[in-house]
C-alpha cells in the first residue's frame, strides 16, 4: 500500500505541474499577442494623433483665419481705444 | 550430462546476442560520431540557423521629433505615409503598364527603371493613402508597400526660411530642421523576439538596441506675431515693388525671437520646387549697410563718454562737410542741432563730427558690445558675423562714414539685438530661439541712463520733427529710427539705383516690448526708409501690441460704434480735403477709408493736418481743427 502510495504521489505531483506548465505557457501565448496588438494599436492611434495635430495647425493657420475672419465674418483687427489690458 | 543439442542451441543464442550486441555498439558509436559532428563540428552553423527560426529582430524607426511655437501650436510633425516599393525581378513585365498607370508615371520609364535593377526598388515615395491603396488593390507580385516618415511644416511659406525642411530620408537639410537636426531626430532601434512555430512573437522580447524618439523642440517664436510680420511685410514688398524683404521681431526683455521672416517666402513642404537660393534665411545669412539706424549707436558711444549731453549741440555745416580727402553730404541742409535734433533730422554730418570727436576706438567699442561683428549664437547655421574694417583701419574718413552707417555690414538680427540693448536700458541679451533656453544674465554695455536718452532721442525721430513719422500707429509711442543705404556694386563703389530701406525701432516707448527690424531690398516705388519700411513696421505692431494685449496710452477718438456706411457716397469717399465739413461727416470719411480722427474743438473743420489726404493711408492719422 505505502510502495504503491510513494510512487503514485510524485506521478500525480508532475502531472499537474506538468499540466500546469502547459497551461502557463499558453496564456503567455495568449497574453503576447493581445500585447502585440494593443501596442499596434496605440501606434496607430499615436500616428492618427500626429495626422490630426497636423490638420488643427493647417486648420488654425493664422492666415487662414485672418482671412474667415475678414471675409465671412466681417471682423478687424482692434482699434487702438479698443483694446484694454486686463 | 551435455547435451550436444541444447549445446548449439546456446551457442547459436550467444552468437545472436554477440551479432545484436555488436550492432548496437555500431550504432552507437555512429551516434556518437553524429551527435559530435552535430555539437561540435557543425554546432555553429546550425545554432544561427535555429536562432533564426526562433527569433526575429525588427528594425523599429523613431519618428522625428516635432517642433512648436511657444504657444504649442504645431509648426512641423512627422507622419507615417506610405511608399510603393518593388523587387524589380518579380514584376511580371505583362503589368507593367497596369502599374505605371496606377502610379501616375511614364510606362516606357517605369519599365527602364525595372530593367536596371534586379532587387529592392522604390516606385513612388510618400504617396497619397488613396494612391497607395489604389495600387496595392491591383495586387501585382513583387510590388509592395512600406511606410516612410514625411515631415509636413503647415505653416508653409510664412516659415519657411527659419525651420528649413527634412530630405526625403528624414535629415534635416536646412533651418531649424538642420541645425537641431541632433535634437530631432530619432534613433531607430533593434528588437529581438522569440516566437513559436506558427511564427506568433512570445513574450520576454529584448533591445538589442533601444529606439530613442527625437525630442521636441519649442521655439520662442510666436506663430500669430509671425503671420502678421510676413502679411505686413509681404504688402510693404509689392507695394514698393522691391526686391525682397525681411523682418524680425524680438522681446528685448530675454531676447526672445518672436517672429523672422522673408519676403518672397518659400513652402518647405515642396522645397525643391525653389532655388537653393531662395531658401536662405536672410535675416541672419545677408548683411546689408544699416545707413542711420547705427545713427543711435554713435550716439550712445558719445553719451558713454561723459564729455557729450543729450542736449550738447552740433553745428551742421549746412549740408556739406569735408573729411580729409571726402565730402559728406546732408539731406536737408541744418545748422545747430541737439542730440535730438542729429537723431531726428538725421543728419550725416553731426553725427560724423561727434564720431570724430570722441575717435574711433570708442565707437568701436560700443558697436561690438552691443553684438555687431559677432555671431549671436542663436545656433543656426550660416549665420553671418556681419562686415566691420578692423580697427587698425579706421582713419578718419572710415570713422566718419561708419558713425551713420556706412561701410559696415549688418544682418537684421544683429540690428535687432542692438536696438534690444536700448530697449532694455543698456543692457545686452544675447538672442535666443528655444523658448526654454537657460535664463541668461544681462550684461549691462550702455549706462541705464544714456539707453533711455537714446530711446527719447529715438522716439522724437518719429514724431513730427523725425524722419519716421509712418511707424507710428494710432495711440501707441513709438522709438525707432529710419535708415537708407546704397547697396555696393559688383565693383567695390555703390550703386546709384539700388538702395536698401530700413527701419529699427521698438513699441511701446515707454516700456518697449517689441523689438521689430524691417529691411526691403531694392525698393522701387521710394527709396526712403521712412517711406518704405515704416509703414511695415506700422502695420506690425499696430496688430502685434493689441494680440499681445498691449493697451494704448495715447488717447485717439474713441472710435467704436462707428458703423460703416452701407451706402458708399463715391464723392465723399474720394474726397481730398475735410474742409468745411462737420464732424459727422469728417468721421464718416474716416471710417470709409480707414484712418484715424484725432479732433480738436467743435463745429466745422477749419484746419487739418495733412493738408490733402491723397498720401493717407487706412491706419494712418489725421488731425482737424474744428470751429464755429
Amino acid at each position: 500500500m505505502n510502495a504503491k502510495l510513494s510512487i503514485a504521489l510524485p506521478v500525480a505531483g508532475i502531472a499537474i505541474l506538468a499540466t500546469g506548465q502547459v497551461w502557463l505557457s499558453h496564456i503567455r501565448y495568449e497574453t503576447s499577442i493581445e500585447i502585440s496588438t494593443v501596442q499596434k494599436e496605440s501606434a496607430a492611434i499615436k500616428g492618427e494623433m500626429n495626422t490630426l495635430n497636423l490638420e488643427l495647425a493647417s486648420l488654425t493657420r493664422p492666415e487662414r483665419l485672418r482671412k474667415i475672419a475678414q471675409t465671412k465674418l466681417g471682423m478687424a483687427a482692434p482699434r487702438p481705444m479698443q483694446v484694454v489690458r486686463p | 550430462m551435455s547435451n550436444p543439442v541444447k549445446d548449439n542451441e546456446g551457442i547459436f543464442i550467444r552468437r545472436r546476442l554477440e551479432a545484436v550486441a555488436g550492432l548496437m555498439a555500431v550504432g552507437f558509436i555512429m551516434l556518437s560520431i553524429r551527435a559530435v559532428d552535430l555539437h561540435w563540428l557543425q554546432a555553429e552553423e546550425l545554432r544561427s540557423a535555429a536562432d533564426k527560426q526562433r527569433y526575429r529582430q525588427f528594425e523599429t524607426v523613431a519618428p522625428r521629433g516635432p517642433i512648436l511655437d511657444a504657444n504649442g501650436r504645431t509648426l512641423a510633425e512627422s507622419i507615417e505615409v506610405p511608399s510603393i516599393a518593388a523587387i524589380a525581378r518579380e514584376v511580371p513585365e505583362d503589368r507593367v503598364s497596369e502599374l505605371a498607370k496606377a502610379l501616375e508615371i511614364d510606362s516606357k520609364r517605369l519599365k527602364a527603371k525595372l530593367d536596371r535593377n534586379q532587387g529592392f526598388i522604390w516606385l513612388a515615395r510618400q504617396v497619397t493613402p488613396a494612391q497607395a491603396a489604389k495600387v496595392m488593390a491591383l495586387n501585382i507580385e513583387g510590388v509592395r508597400q512600406e511606410t516612410e516618415w514625411r515631415r509636413y511644416h503647415p505653416l508653409g511659406p510664412e516659415i519657411g526660411h527659419l525651420l528649413g525642411f527634412v530630405g526625403i530620408d528624414g535629415n534635416g537639410l536646412e533651418g531649424v530642421e538642420l541645425s537641431f537636426d541632433d535634437r530631432l531626430a530619432g534613433k531607430s532601434g533593434v528588437r529581438q523576439v522569440r516566437r513559436d512555430a506558427r511564427g506568433h512573437s512570445l513574450p520576454g522580447g529584448i533591445w538589442l538596441k533601444e529606439p530613442e524618439i527625437g525630442k521636441t523642440l519649442q521655439l520662442s517664436l510666436d506663430s500669430s506675431i509671425q503671420s502678421i510680420a510676413y502679411a505686413a511685410l509681404a504688402d510693404g514688398v509689392r507695394k514698393q515693388n522691391a526686391k525682397g524683404g525681411s523682418v524680425i521681431v524680438m522681446r528685448p526683455k530675454d531676447g526672445a525671437i518672436v517672429a523672422m521672416a522673408n519676403w518672397p517666402g518659400f513652402n518647405p513642404n515642396s522645397f525643391s520646387d525653389y532655388k537653393p537660393g531662395q531658401w536662405r534665411n536672410r535675416v541672419i545669412t545677408d548683411v546689408f549697410e544699416p545707413g542711420s539706424t547705427l545713427k543711435p549707436f554713435t550716439m550712445a558711444a558719445a553719451l558713454e563718454t561723459g564729455k557729450w549731453k543729450p542736449e550738447s549741440k552740433v553745428f551742421c555745416e549746412n549740408g556739406k562737410y569735408q573729411v580729409a580727402d571726402h565730402t559728406i553730404h546732408d539731406d536737408h541742409e541744418e545748422g545747430w542741432l541737439n542730440m535730438t535734433g542729429l537723431i531726428a533730422r538725421s543728419s550725416n554730418i553731426g553725427v560724423a563730427k561727434v564720431a570724430l570727436d570722441i575717435g574711433p576706438e570708442q565707437l568701436y567699442n560700443t558697436l561690438a558690445d552691443v553684438g555687431f561683428e559677432r555671431k549671436s549664437g542663436i545656433g543656426l547655421s550660416g549665420e553671418s558675423p556681419g562686415i566691420i574694417p578692423p580697427i587698425g583701419r579706421w582713419g578718419p574718413v572710415e570713422t566718419a562714414n561708419i558713425a551713420f552707417g556706412q561701410g559696415i555690414a549688418v544682418t537684421p538680427l544683429q540690428l535687432a539685438t542692438a536696438f534690444c540693448v536700448l530697449a532694455n536700458e543698456g543692457q545686452y541679451m544675447a538672442p535666443k530661439l528655444m523658448l526654454n533656453a537657460e535664463k541668461q544674465s544681462p550684461k549691462r554695455v550702455i549706462a541705464a541712463k544714456d539707453a533711455r536718452a537714446i530711446v527719447a532721442m529715438l522716439e522724437a525721430a518719429t514724431g513730427p520733427e523725425g524722419t519716421g513719422g509712418k511707424a507710428v500707429p494710432a495711440g501707441y509711442r513709438i522709438a525707432g529710427k529710419t535708415g537708407t543705404a546704397q547697396k555696393p556694386s559688383r565693383d567695390g563703389s555703390y550703386a546709384d539705383d539700388r538702395f536698401t530701406a530700413v527701419f529699427a525701432g521698438m513699441a511701446p516707448a515707454n516700456n518697449p516690448e517689441l523689438v521689430v527690424v524691417v529691411v526691403i531690398d531694392e525698393p522701387q516705388e521710394s527709396i526712403y526708409g521712412g517711406q518704405v519700411a515704416a509703414p511695415v513696421f506700422r502695420n506690425i505692431v499696430a496688430t502685434a501690441l493689441p494680440y499681445l494685449g498691449i493697451s494704448p496710452t495715447e488717447t485717439t477718438t474713441p472710435d467704436w460704434g462707428v458703423v460703416k456706411a452701407s451706402i458708399i457716397d463715391e464723392g465723399i469717399a474720394s474726397r481730398q480735403s475735410l474742409m468745411r465739413l462737420s464732424l459727422r461727416e469728417a468721421r464718416r470719411i474716416a471710417s470709409l477709408r480707414g484712418f484715424m480722427l484725432r479732433t480738436h474743438g467743435s463745429g466745422w473743420v477749419i484746419r487739418q493736418k495733412p493738408q490733402s489726404l491723397t498720401s493717407v493711408e487706412a491706419g494712418d492719422e489725421v488731425e482737424v481743427w474744428l470751429g464755429e
